[in-house]
């Protein structure tokens, strides 16, 4: 017996769920992306529990020096931006996260922070 | 607008000139007043229930920040028409819609310190912050400003101001107000 795959359905972009890019930049200590992935969500997650992060749904889209682009459901960047002020270290290196631009492309915000 | 405690200037200027912001310090004595000033920043006298009388009279004519927490603390900040009023709510509500419209009356600012959140355990942080949404509710009802401070002694717990207006948006304040009343400059 042949078993079909079934194809994908694709969601039209006018029906998507919309998004937001957050670009946020990390002072006074040089984080390996691994460690940043793991110490963004930890403390997000202790704010606002699993409900309240799933409503968010944060993604690191890019990581990049010092600089990395989050993505977010649109509509919740604030709380997001809000949520970072309880980022106070990773892998026990004080870090101050400041929030730079919020944009709905991520063409925007690498061009703003000059990452190619 | 940030407030701080008195702390290590050296690093607090290189913090503060990157957020390019005004920051309020909170001192004690003269000698911190004076290396404040020098240091273009600016000091705002911290008083409290314990202050002698006579200490308060001198004070007149400068800036007062009272810190709130107690009934009594927070008629304190009334009585003495202090610019600031800090944390005057806790894990317990001390706030109420009599307080808001006296703080009204003296164009008193209520001050969220930020690092006492930060230091309080998860039980006693959704207790913060259960009073706080209360707090700015009354606040919005009778127009009092409301901003949210690092309060910190440790420079890199300073917050950048966006943050620190996200808080304030996530806690009801329209963002338009929060904006206004944190880019507020003194003079």
């Amino acid at each position: 017996m042949k078993i079909e795959k079934n194809k994908k359905a694709i969601i039209p972009l006018s029906k998507r769920e919309r998004k937001r890019y957050i670009l946020f930049e990390i002072l006074n200590a040089e984080v390996a992306e691994k460690d940043f992935y793991f110490g963004f969500w930890i403390d997000l997650l202790s704010f606002f529990g699993s409900k309240g992060l799933a409503e968010i749904n944060p993604k690191i889209v890019l990581f990049k020096g010092n600089k990395a682009i989050v993505k977010c459901r649109r509509g919740k960047e604030i709380d997001l931006i809000a949520g970072t002020a309880f980022i106070q270290k990773i892998r026990n290196k004080k870090i101050i996260i400041n929030p730079l631009l919020t944009s709905g492309t991520i063409k925007t915000l690498k061009e703003y922070a000059k990452i190619e | 607008m940030d407030i701080v405690y008195t702390q290590p200037l050296k690093e607090l200027l290189q913090v503060s000139t990157y957020f390019k912001e005004q920051i309020i310090v909170l001192v004690t004595n003269e000698k911190d007043e004076k290396v404040a000033k020098q240091n273009s920043f600016t000091p705002c006298y911290l008083v409290s229930d314990k202050t002698p009388e006579s200490d308060i009279q001198k004070l007149s004519s400068k800036k007062k920040a009272v810190v709130g927490g107690s009934v009594k603390a927070n008629e304190l900040a009334v009585r003495l028409k202090a610019d600031y009023l800090l944390q005057p709510s806790n894990e317990k509500q001390f706030f109420d819609l009599g307080l808001a419209q006296k703080l009204c009356n003296n164009n008193t600012v209520v001050v969220l310190m930020f690092e006492e959140l930060l230091k309080a355990n998860s039980f006693e942080r959704h207790q913060y912050w259960k009073n706080y949404i209360e707090l700015v509710r009354y606040c919005k009802m009778k127009n009092v400003k409301f901003v949210v401070a690092s309060g910190t002694k440790d420079p890199l717990l300073l917050r950048p101001p966006k943050v620190r207006e996200s808080l304030a948006v996530l806690l009801g304040l329209p963002q338009g107000k929060a904006k206004e009343y944190l880019e507020e400059e003194l003079k």
